[in-house]
């Protein structure tokens, strides 16, 4: 039967769409395209101006550009001409003031603004502000140091008036070196990451982190869902409730309190000073208790998630199997390998594959409590892609970098993804609506 | 349960295991109302000291500002998911789409891959849009966020309720908007009163979506405002304090969560039947 | 012959004619200001803006002219929200108009068009500004223009424990000398280490206690590298330079003293609380931190007797290649390209008034800093200041800066990250050298030379 598509369905998906499209979908294509420029803070990510500074004329100068063209564009100075006068008029310069510097300055030359300015300062009508004293002297500057044009056009045409004799191919070079944005740089950022020792360590960590946490989060769940199983409903619900805490406290909030119980003079800290155990802040004092930090914070989370998903499928069991096993004198631990495990075969499996994804690109509780430290030993790739894109002390931020990274995070995320679906038979979610019109 | 064999080697089993998390959230609600001598765990004083900064804004800065910005934050939030996933995941469920199926892969792979990997990408949807820096503008984002999870929790709430009661209302010549709004919408507000919930927990509990998508903003968030305040260089550096203001902050989702526990139990696993 | 600059002429004109009109009606300006990595002590960087705010009031009003100026502030305690914030700000178009922040930040931030030259706002001929140390305007340059007006500045010497000296039998004479030593390169990295260890094996200190430098990154650590014989910047062309035998041995220097157990191996990323209670109660014997980190102490770690408890001099030198220095790393005032010409000339003016000594005085007495100027050193407050005094006269004129290069963000990332992993002892001196190598030519190509 064909089937028409539903009016009201599109109605009732577009909010959603719009939503996930601008949300997900744009910062999707938009990292992607990034990851391929060497934008940062300082080629800025809207587009940048042209400008020609010293140091990029020195660079040009052993580059091989003409020097005589060079000397040219670093020239500057302000000389008082009847047609310096006449723009500086068109400006707006206030007319009594420009009498006066025509009067005193005609035909004067200045090698830097200071004397000039200082020239200007001696007559009577000068602007008392400082500022509308420097504008009064832009018209009669003659230099394109430093200064930002908005196009290409515009730089061409201020380096030919500089330097009129410049080939229109070397004008070209300049023009194009002189652009302050940023540039494509196809896979240069793959390349250096590549190419960087420490890229190694970040995937290991990664993995290790990913694993450890993952293990932690399986086990101790299965072991929770077991044994709650075996509760009376109080003392379970005791303890679920316990494990659910973690999950919806705040963040910021959680990663204080294990600061008070892994840091100097916390609870650990005291405890272990009265044992006359070595007393020191674990979450930061040492590479192992780092490590176990960040495995608890994250574990601590995640083992809830397991722990319901296997609880849930434990009371699918028939309550009379059990029953019947312990008349025929199964052990508990019998019970379990025989009859509750075989059970929990799909949920472990979904559990582990939904966490990997979830704790591949997670970073929030690390960045909180050992920020990646001590050193970069517990530094995973997510968060070495925040701090690079977004987090350093130098006010320099590698968008571009940073966007690479994240893609081979979403590139991965959505390989995984993808397989998983397979894995968890897709078909049977997506039933098809049994009434069309 | 079975009745066989005896609890208490579990109970000490789980009481180990169980114990970091037990002595964290003993000593976060013991610490608030006591004072012990340094270097020792046994509060020896009994103090509403260290809550003095519900009524002395000169400790940590005024509290009941980002409270309410909080409360506004999150509820807002919680409306735009409720109202967006409620409609699109009957869509999903029970209309006929064209590439339903990719949709719903889509929403699968969206909902397993938290994308705070792509912030710099949504800092400039943001800015193209002119939020940045404002707090509709991080609702916004918030709210698509939890979208992937929210449409698959209603989906799988209106997959529960019987095709009868459609087929009853659209042969008695109501429209398929009104068959929804009288007759399912009713059916599934168990669902969205716990996504609700769900979704006002995660709300009033996000900090990196504030913390860098609104830096400068005039408004404060609980979580920026506790992120600041227990910061270990400022001078009020006393984790009684931090934790008062934490535990402060944390009250509405404890209460929530205590009134609301089974519904809750059941979303945590959610988005999970298959 | 006149060169065409659109966008420069049209804020002439828009400006010119403004100001015609500045005597007719009262003029609202609302000035944002924020400030980074500013603490509970440095409040004044801000709060000297407010004051500058209402003197320019003032003298508006005696001029005639009816001037409005609200001052907002926002102030960070760190830097990486700091930077964060006013660079996504400043993309998004709603940048502060006054930023306070590192001078480094001058390279990439005026490369992207972040900022204004304040040099085309303010008269330096003029009173205050023409009293300011020249030498403090090159720190405050980039490529030939004055970008920003130094705000505060200060040194970071180090610093040792009298009573831990004395335990392992150094003479008060021994410990007033010891700056002198240290001054003409006599006492050096290697010797502290030495003594550290005998505070530790005497039982003076805990192990691990004996030396605790900065524990997360800073511009400390490039004090260590000129210690060594480094040069950050080459003279004669001005590109970035990385010595590698100089930054062997600062590498092995902080190896050296992992091994000797002077200091953890995982000694970076530990706390400041750990830091500071340790130097200011006299359980470590060596370290190394800001001028201004002494009125910490005293505010904040129970420091009662700084001259009485603690020695300091210049950071030694490593070896002969090297000398005792120290880095300063002035904060800046900036003019953003935010607001209209109009809102950055006010802005101009209120950084112009807030550099006034007194001013100054108040910030750098209160925060622990040096003068910016003789006339500052000369204000009772700043002159009764012991401290503030030696830090300006004994250290300051030692001192040098990280350059401005809008490539040293990489540079400076690298070489931390590289030197975290040697003294962890996750990679090999020469191997993180090397990487080091690697990475910033990778990353600079040219750009910087590698001797």
């Amino acid at each position: 039967m064909r089937t028409r598509t539903s009016l009201l369905g599109l109605g009732f998906v577009s909010p959603a769409l719009a939503l996930l499209f601008a949300f997900f979908l744009m910062p999707v294509v938009l990292t992607t395209v990034f990851a391929f420029t060497n934008m940062s803070t300082a080629t800025g990510i809207t587009g940048g101006s042209h400008v020609i500074t010293g140091n990029l004329l020195r660079d040009l100068g052993n580059a091989g550009i003409d020097n005589d063209v060079i000397t040219a564009l670093g020239e500057a100075s302000f000389s008082v001409t009847s047609e310096t006068l006449a723009a500086a008029a068109d400006a707006g310069v206030e007319p009594r003031f420009l009498g006066e510097i025509e009067a005193r300055l005609m035909g004067q030359n200045f090698e830097d603004a200071r004397s000039f300015e200082s020239a200007l300062k001696s007559l009577p009508s000068r602007p008392t502000r400082i500022r509308e004293l420097k504008l009064a002297t832009e018209p009669f500057e003659r230099s394109i140091l430093n200064t930002r044009y908005a196009s290409r056009a515009d730089m061409e045409a201020a380096i030919t008036s500089m330097a009129p004799d410049a080939p229109a191919e070397t004008i070209s070079t300049i023009a194009e070196a002189s652009y302050t944005g940023w540039r494509w740089i196809d896979g240069g950022n793959f390349q250096t990451l590549l190419d960087r020792p420490e890229t190694i360590r970040i995937v290991l960590n990664t993995v290790f982190y990913v694993a450890a946490t993952l293990a932690f989060n399986v086990f101790v769940g299965l072991f929770l869902a077991i044994t709650t199983f075996y509760l009376p409903k109080t003392g379970a619900g005791f303890f679920s409730v316990l494990w659910l805490l973690p999950r919806i406290t705040p963040v910021v909030l959680y990663a204080v309190m294990w600061k008070w119980f892994t840091w100097d003079n916390g609870f650990l800290y005291v405890i272990a000073e009265q044992l006359g155990l070595p007393a020191f802040n674990y979450m930061k004092g040492s590479v192992p208790t780092a490590w176990a930090t960040i495995i608890l914070v994250n574990g601590f989370v995640g083992a809830s998630f397991g722990m319901i998903l296997f609880s849930g499928a434990l009371r699918a069991i028939p309550i009379q199997q059990l029953w019947a096993s312990e008349v025929d004198g199964a052990s508990r631990w019998q019970q379990i390998r025989q009859i509750i495990l075989p059970q929990l075969r799909w949920p472990i499996l979904f559990v582990t594959s939904y966490q990997t994804l979830s704790l591949l690109s997670s970073y929030e509780q690390i960045w909180l409590t050992t920020n990646g430290g001590p050193g970069s030993t517990t530094t995973v790739w997510a968060l070495e892609a925040f701090n690079t894109a977004l987090n350093n002390y130098t006010g320099n931020l590698e968008y571009g970098m940073g966007a690479a990274m994240a893609l081979i995070l979403v590139a991965v995320g959505l390989v995984l993804s993808i397989l998983y679906l397979r894995m968890f038979r897709f078909d049977e979610l997506v039933n098809k609506p049994r009434i069309e019109f | 349960m079975t009745r066989n064999f005896s609890a208490w080697p579990i109970y000490a089993l789980l009481g180990i295991l169980s114990a970091p998390l037990a002595v964290m959230y003993l000593f976060l609600v013991i610490d608030t109302f006591t004072n012990a001598p340094p270097g020792s765990l046994i509060p020896n004083e009994f103090t509403f000291h260290h809550w003095r900064f519900l009524w002395d804004a000169s400790v940590t800065g005024d509290v009941w500002g980002p409270t309410a910005t909080t409360f506004l934050f999150a509820t807002t939030m919680v409306v735009i998911v409720l109202a967006v996933s409620s409609t699109a995941g009957y869509a999903i469920s029970r209309l006929n789409l064209p590439f339903r199926r990719f949709f719903l892969s889509g929403i699968m792979v969206m909902h397993a891959f938290p994308s705070v990997t792509l912030i710099i990408g949504v800092f400039l949807v943001l800015q193209f849009a002119g939020l940045y820096n404002t707090l509709i503008g991080v609702i916004l984002v918030k709210a698509s966020l939890m979208l992937p999870f929210g449409v698959w929790i209603m989906k799988g709430f209106y997959d529960q309720v019987p095709w009868e009661i459609e087929m009853a209302g659209v042969q008695d010549g109501a429209s398929r908007f009104t068959v929804w709004r009288r007759l399912i919408l009713p059916q599934v507000t168990p669902g969205l009163l716990s996504l609700g919930i769900f979704a006002f927990i995660d709300g009033w509990s996000e900090f990196m979506l504030p913390r860098i998508l609104a830096p400068s903003a005039n408004f404060q968030v609980l979580s920026t405002y506790l992120n600041v305040v227990s910061d270990p260089n400022s001078t009020t550096y006393n984790f009684n304090l931090f934790k008062s203001v934490g535990l402060f902050y944390t009250l509405p989702i404890l209460v929530l969560f205590a009134v609301f526990q089974n519904r809750l139990m059941n979303i945590f696993g959610g988005g999970t039947k298959g | 012959m006149t060169i065409l600059k659109t966008t420069k002429l049209l804020a002439t004109t828009a400006m010119l004619l403004s100001g015609t009109m500045l005597a007719a009606q009262a003029e609202d300006y609302t000035i944002t200001v924020w400030a980074g990595g500013t603490g509970d002590t440095s409040n004044y960087r801000y709060d000297n803006i407010v004051m500058a705010a209402d003197i320019l009031e003032r003298e508006a009003a005696i001029r005639g002219e009816e001037l409005n100026i609200t001052v907002e502030t926002q102030a960070w305690s760190g830097w990486d929200d700091f930077k964060q914030a006013v660079t996504l700000a400043a993309e998004a178009g709603n940048a502060p108009n006054i930023i306070i922040s590192g001078h480094e930040d001058i390279g990439p931030w005026s490369q992207s068009g972040l900022l204004r030259p304040v040099e085309d706002y303010v008269d330096f001929d003029a009173w205050p500004l023409n009293a300011i140390y020249p030498n403090l305007y090159d720190i405050t340059s980039y490529d030939g223009v004055v970008w920003g007006i130094p705000q505060d500045a200060e040194s970071r010497p180090f610093f040792y424990s009298r009573a831990n000296l004395k335990a392992i039998g150094w003479t008060d004479a021994d410990i007033e000398a010891l700056p002198g030593k240290v001054a003409s390169g006599e006492y050096t990295l290697y010797n502290m280490i030495d003594d550290a260890k005998k505070m530790q094996d005497a039982g003076v200190v805990e192990a691990g206690k004996g030396f605790v430098p900065r524990p997360s990154n800073g511009p400390d650590y490039w004090q260590f590298y000129i210690s060594f014989g480094g040069e950050m910047v080459d003279a004669e062309t001005g590109k970035l330079v990385l010595d590698k035998q100089a930054m062997t041995d600062m590498f092995q220097f902080f190896v050296d003293a992992a091994d000797a157990g002077v200091v953890p191996a995982t000694h970076l990323g530990s706390t400041w609380d750990a830091f500071h209670e340790a130097v200011a109660n006299d359980q470590a014997g060596f370290w190394h931190a800001g001028t201004w980190t002494v009125s910490e102490w005293q505010t904040k770690w129970g420091l009662e007797d700084f001259f009485g408890q603690m020695q300091y001099s210049l950071i030694p030198a490593g070896n002969e290649n090297g000398k005792a220095n120290t880095i300063s790393h002035p904060l800046v005032y900036l003019l953003s390209n935010a607001g209209t010409d109009d809102d950055a000339a006010i802005s101009a003016e209120l950084i112009s008034i807030a550099s006034e000594p007194r001013f100054n005085a108040l910030h750098a007495v209160k925060s622990g800093k040096v003068a910016l100027s003789d006339a500052q050193a000369s204000i009772p407050l700043f002159a009764n200041d012991r401290w503030a005094g030696i830090a300006t006269t004994e250290l300051l004129p030692h001192a040098t800066a990280i350059p401005n290069d809008v490539e040293f963000g990489p540079y400076w990332t690298a070489m931390f990250k590289n030197l975290e992993a040697s003294w962890t002892g996750t990679v090999s001196v020469e191997d993180a050298v090397n990487a080091l190598e690697a990475e910033v030519t990778s990353a600079l190509g040219d750009k910087i030379i590698v001797r």
